[in-house]
């Protein structure tokens, strides 16, 4: 689902962000990726979805080779990819639902899918009752499942999550969590940015550990080990 | 289908972002109202100096004057060699008494002048032969050869004024016409520079609007679609108004270019009206392709977030 080729990532001649990395995460996964601060994490996520590009190697998404993307096509690769970050990026004057159903808009569907669609995923993220509210009436946990609730209306095969709990306390960062895990219960491969060792050391799936810009450790079962 | 449907979403974009920097906008109309009025006035003195051209060539006449003494016969026989020339167009006998009575009806409104006349006992003008040029841009080589024809009965010749006044309203114009377009060129580039940096304002005010938009995958087109719709609007609404402006003022001008041009009709609101869609039409598409492109050069400078 997810291929990297020796993918390295520089930003000017001598930042080097990202170095030589391989790794394939493979379809249905639930992948945490972790490491200090500054060695790459949010850099391979702006790789993944094309908002940046790779200085060498070959990165696969879908079978689809994204080194080579045209700028056209980064619209659609977009749509089969769901990004959330730490802050949550919703719209302060829309409420909920009209920033699900914002998605759907600029991307030209029609008004009566959206109105089946948008408040589909709100139920699916537990948010059916509050999704009139405007998102400085709900929690950051709430605010949070509205992003993943955004990300999901194009139903991604990826969802990626940088840091999804970096605002969040720790119920509300748990509950973020079993949300990621119940939508790759439904098949989406999902990839975790982290710093949260509780979260990766309980979740018992796969670590991916970066370090300065390369990887130094991909366990199976993992554990949050610098 | 879908095609429509997003495109009702960017002009409804494009009015939300239209409100959301009101005053930038009015701003943004206003500068374009002056580019188009300066534009527009510049085409009226155009139109305005081509009429007066136009009456001053049709009065271009060359004057010979003739000894009173003169005898008919004569006077035939030289208006006869004159309208064998190759430039002339018409010859036309004036005599004393025909002379007298147009100077008093031209100066009719002139008791002193009445008054002179009436205390003289003769009639003071002299005959003319009112010679018409058949090109009245150029008519040095009909001049030279009046004045070879050298016949006693010529009292004086006036061949200079008529061309002097020519020459002085063409390079009145001219120089009308260049202040005007330098007017103009410079409103255009503010324009350039107004529509620039309202797109600038705008992309800036909805970035995390546009940086959602590409997070979830939204086309290019739909991102500037609404800055192109944009600059379209204002483009239309200050054509409007500059329409609606300009008549107001030809309205206004149209009794002083009246009395102006008596006996010549020119009418600037008819030239303007006749003219619409040829002036108005092509500005209005001009000015939009214009904003369209200041604003795309904009929007892909400031849009990638
Ligand atoms: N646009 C940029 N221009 C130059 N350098 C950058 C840019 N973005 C990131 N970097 C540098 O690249 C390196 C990796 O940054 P990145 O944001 O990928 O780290 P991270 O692992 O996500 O860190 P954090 O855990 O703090 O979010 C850092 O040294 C950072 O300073
Ligand atoms: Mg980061």
């Amino acid at each position: 689902m997810i291929k990297l080729k020796n993918i390295s990532k520089f930003y000017q001649p001598n930042v080097v962000a990202v170095d030589d990395i391989s790794f394939h995460i493979k379809p249905g996964e639930f992948v945490s990726l972790v490491g200090q601060s500054g060695t790459g994490k949010t850099t391979l996520v702006k790789l993944l979805i094309g908002e940046e590009r790779a200085t060498r190697g070959e990165l696969f998404v879908g079978g689809w080779n994204i080194t080579k993307i045209s700028q056209s096509d980064i619209p659609y690769l977009r749509r089969q990819i769901g990004v959330i970050f730490q802050d949550f990026k919703l719209l302060p004057k829309k409420t909920l639902l009209e920033n699900v159903a914002f998605a759907l808009q600029v991307c030209g569907k029609p008004m009566a899918k959206i109105k089946k669609i948008a408040p589909q995923v709100m139920k699916i993220v537990g948010l059916e009752n509050k999704m009139n509210r405007y998102p400085h009436e709900v929690s950051g946990g709430e605010k949070q499942r509205t992003a993943i609730a955004r990300s999901l209306v194009y139903q991604p095969k990826i969802l990626l999550a940088d840091e999804p709990t970096g605002n969040l306390d720790s119920i509300n960062a748990q509950e973020i969590i079993d949300l990621l895990l119940k939508i790759n219960s439904f098949g989406t491969t999902v990839v975790l940015v982290t710093h949260n060792r509780d979260i990766v050391n309980k979740l018992h799936r796969r670590v991916l550990t970066l370090h300065e810009g390369r990887l130094v450790s991909d366990q199976a079962v993992g554990k949050y080990i610098i | 289908m879908a095609f429509l449907l997003s495109l009702g979403r960017i002009i409804k974009f494009s009015f939300q972002d239209i409100i959301r920097n009101i005053w930038l906008s009015l701003i943004t109309v206003m500068i374009l109202i002056l580019t188009l009025l300066s534009v527009n006035l510049l085409l009226a003195v155009r139109a305005i100096s081509g009429a007066a051209v136009g009456t001053v060539k049709e009065k271009v006449d060359i004057n010979l004057y003739l000894r009173t003494t003169a005898e008919r016969d004569s006077i035939m026989a030289l208006k006869a060699r004159i309208s064998s020339l190759s430039d002339v167009k018409e010859v036309r006998y004036v005599s004393q008494d025909e002379a007298l009575s147009v100077f008093k009806r031209d100066h009719v409104n002139d008791p002193q002048i009445i008054e002179a006349l009436r205390e003289l006992d003769k009639n003071p003008l002299t005959p003319s032969l009112v010679i018409k040029p058949t090109n009245t841009d150029d008519f040095d080589n009909l001049i030279n050869e009046l004045n070879k024809i050298d016949d006693p009965i010529i009292e004086s010749r006036n061949f200079e004024d008529n061309k002097l006044m020519l020459n002085k309203i063409n390079a009145i114009t001219q120089r009308i016409s260049d202040v005007g377009f330098a007017v103009s060129l410079t409103f255009m580039f503010i324009t350039l520079l107004v529509i620039y940096n309202t797109v600038r304002v705008a992309i800036y005010t909805h970035r995390n609007e546009i940086a959602i938009m590409r997070l979830v995958g939204a086309s290019n087109w739909f991102i500037r679609g609404p800055f192109l719709v944009s600059s379209v609007i204002y483009s239309l609404v200050s054509m409007l108004v500059v329409i609606f402006a300009f008549f107001l003022f030809l309205n206004l001008l149209q009794p002083y270019l009246e009395t102006f041009f008596t006996g010549y009709s020119f009418n600037i609101i008819a030239y303007f009206g006749g003219n619409f869609w040829a002036i108005f039409g092509l500005e209005l598409l001009a000015a939009s392709i214009v904003n369209m492109l200041a604003s795309l050069v904009a929007a892909g400078k400031y849009s990638h977030v």
